[in-house]
């Protein structure tokens, strides 16, 4: 055994497609690494996630891998129609980088995961399956969307069950790790949240990361699946969805007059990262996708 | 042992004295020339001084271990052992002060770590004083929520390791034994914090006295255990192993528990050996679970319970705005 040089470890980045998040992350998800995505329902989770797996096609030259992606889908429908919407603008700004008949959604492969023992079984395949891509167009980011719908159902509370859970975290985690270290991919995985009920003390106070508590739609959550999954990721990246009402000055022919209107506001938070420090960002979600925005 | 006992003239005596040198173990890292230059005088002076220090060191040692088990240690050899403990800094005045100057050897430690905030660069608080040239190892063991900063720590320790001896530090290399994640992004601040200490250290230097280890599952853990004897015999100034999270590969589908608990205990043991022979300090870096005990759930360390000789425990609470260590 040699020890590897620290001055020759390089790590490169995936870009997010939107130069104010990848300002935020330090440029983009990091390879080698896994980085956990938490949010509620419709928070933008999965808009992410399809993001990067179309902008890990671009070349390195542009933020991209030049690679292909896997995405692991738990939770049906596969949202077809919005990757192809995406696909499609996604063409349009980056034409120049592909040939005309190419379909950049021909790039990513998409397998749908039942439990979390068919995760591991689909694990030990992928191994091969990566290595022969290094043929075509290297697969160098992988996606599960998500993992919490996996462990959320199957598992009872008794201490016996919540043991065989833990295991599987590390089991899958480390596999991931062990695959993310030998070809040099990109691990993206999305979490859902919990409502924190009761007094912030003990467990619930327990504070991981920068956040004190996590706010969304106005209630206090934290991401599931608990410590030991926390335990499992390298970073994590906390998506927060509120209405604002905001006051809007509408200069009507009589006058001024005030609308209030209610303003969706979303916001991206760095949890816990090795290599970022505490920050947040806004973003919005439209048609070409999802994008930050500086105020 | 004192200055006035060595044999050497009265005047050298003297000069030694007024010059501040009171005590062998100041004498222990100066060079002849330095030395001459002090007390004003020739350096073949000097060198015999020095010589006849060290020579007195050496039979202070012998005459010491002259007992009556081979190998042990009168208990007031260990009370100065103690006392004259070399250490690392953590660059945290605080956090220094909790663990009694720095991390130093001898020991296991677990520690429940606080304050990121606290994490001062500039002055290096230092307790350098060894008798007989000895130092202690210290085994620290380091749990911690996730994202509160455990591997922050651990890449402090192996980059303070290797401040130079002459602005108090230990002057050694470290061994990094990654299990959870790359060091690829740390460069960076690998290279941030030697500047803002200004000591004249290049950040290549930095990051190649550091020897990384990147480990995959716990076969490899045990493996890289068992070969580290050798690998240390042949680099002889490496002072401080860093372990980041050396349970993780644990914690998974063990079926034999029994084997788990003896896998562990026989990896400390080992690192404890290890720290022994050579006098380095090893800090390893742990994770909490929740405990579950008669219907509460507590943080407990993980894997806690097993192997570990621990002589210094400490949990991790981070609630509210701050975030505290607690020694155990």
């Amino acid at each position: 055994m040699t020890p590897q040089s620290l001055l020759q470890l390089t790590s490169q980045k995936c870009t997010t497609g939107c130069p104010i998040l990848d300002r935020l992350l330090n440029g983009g998800i990091p390879c080698n690494s896994i980085t956990e995505i938490v949010a509620e329902s419709g928070s933008g989770k999965t808009q992410i996630c399809l993001q990067l797996s179309l902008h890990a096609q671009l070349p390195v030259s542009h933020g991209g891998l030049a690679a292909s992606s896997l995405y692991l889908h738990t939770e049906f429908p596969f949202p077809f129609r919005r990757l192809h919407q995406l696909c499609l603008s996604f063409r349009s700004s980056n034409a120049h980088h592909f040939p005309v008949n190419d379909n950049p959604c021909d790039r990513i492969f998409v397998q749908s995961v039942h439990t979390a023992d068919h995760l591991l079984e689909i694990m030990s395949k992928t191994d091969p399956f990566i290595e022969n891509s290094k043929n075509q167009v290297p697969v160098r980011l992988i996606v599960i969307d998500s993992i919490a719908a996996l462990f959320r159902s199957d598992f009872d509370n008794t201490p016996v069950e919540l043991k065989r859970r833990s295991s599987l975290f590390f089991k899958i985690s480390s596999k991931l790790k062990a695959l993310a270290k030998r070809f040099n991919l990109a691990v993206l995985v999305t979490n859902q949240v919990v409502d924190l009920v009761g007094p912030n003390e003990g467990i619930n106070g327990l504070r991981i990361g920068n956040l004190v508590c996590l706010h969304t739609s106005g209630r206090r959550v934290c991401p599931a699946l608990g410590l030991a999954w926390a335990n499992c990721v390298n970073s994590r990246l906390f998506l927060s969805r509120n209405e604002e009402v905001i006051r809007e000055e509408n200069e009507k022919s009589n006058g001024q007059s005030c609308d209030f209107v209610k303003k969706k506001m979303r916001k991206l938070y760095v949890v816990f990262a090795p290599h970022l420090p505490e920050s947040s960002c806004e973003f919005e979600i439209t048609r070409e996708g999802l994008f930050g925005v500086e105020r | 042992m004192e200055i006035w006992r060595l044999p050497i003239s009265a005047s050298q005596r003297g000069k030694l004295i007024s010059a501040g040198y009171t005590s062998l173990s100041s004498l222990s890292s100066i060079s002849s020339s330095d030395l001459a230059r002090e007390l004003k005088v020739s350096e073949s002076e000097a060198m015999n001084i020095l010589k006849v220090a060290s020579h007195s060191r050496g039979s202070e040692t012998s005459n010491a271990s002259c007992s009556i088990v081979e190998g042990a240690q009168s208990a007031w050899d260990m009370l100065h052992d103690e006392e004259s403990l070399m250490h690392i800094t953590t660059s945290s005045a605080d956090l220094d002060n909790i663990l009694g100057g720095g991390i130093h050897c001898k020991e296991v430690t677990e520690i429940g770590w606080s304050s990121l905030s606290l994490i001062v660069n500039s002055v290096l608080k230092y307790k350098l004083t060894t008798a007989f040239g000895s130092e202690s190892i210290i085994f620290m063991l380091i749990g911690g929520v996730p994202g509160i900063g455990k591997t922050q720590l651990g890449i402090q320790v192996a980059v303070n390791v290797q401040i130079p001896n002459d602005f108090g530090g230990l002057g050694g290399k470290a061994i990094y034994i990654a299990c959870i994640e790359d060091m690829s992004e740390y460069n960076r601040f690998l290279r941030k914090d030697f500047q803002e200490c200004k000591i004249k250290m290049l950040p290549q230097d930095i990051l190649e006295n550091i020897f990384y280890f990147r480990i995959c599952s716990y076969t490899e853990q045990i493996a890289l255990i068992n070969y580290l004897d050798k690998f240390l015999s042949e680099h002889k100034d490496v002072k401080v192993i860093v372990v980041d999270s050396v349970t993780f590969h644990f914690r998974q589908d063990f079926d034999d528990m029994a084997l788990r608990t003896r896998v562990l205990s026989g990896m400390a043991l080992k690192l404890m050996n290890l720290a022994k022979r050579f006098s380095l300090a090893v800090v390893l870096l742990n994770q909490v679970t929740t405990k579950h005990t008669e219907a509460s759930f507590q943080l407990a360390l993980a894997l806690a319970s097993a192997a570990y000789s621990v002589t210094a425990r400490g949990i991790r609470n981070s609630s509210s705005s701050c975030k505290r260590i607690k020694m155990m």
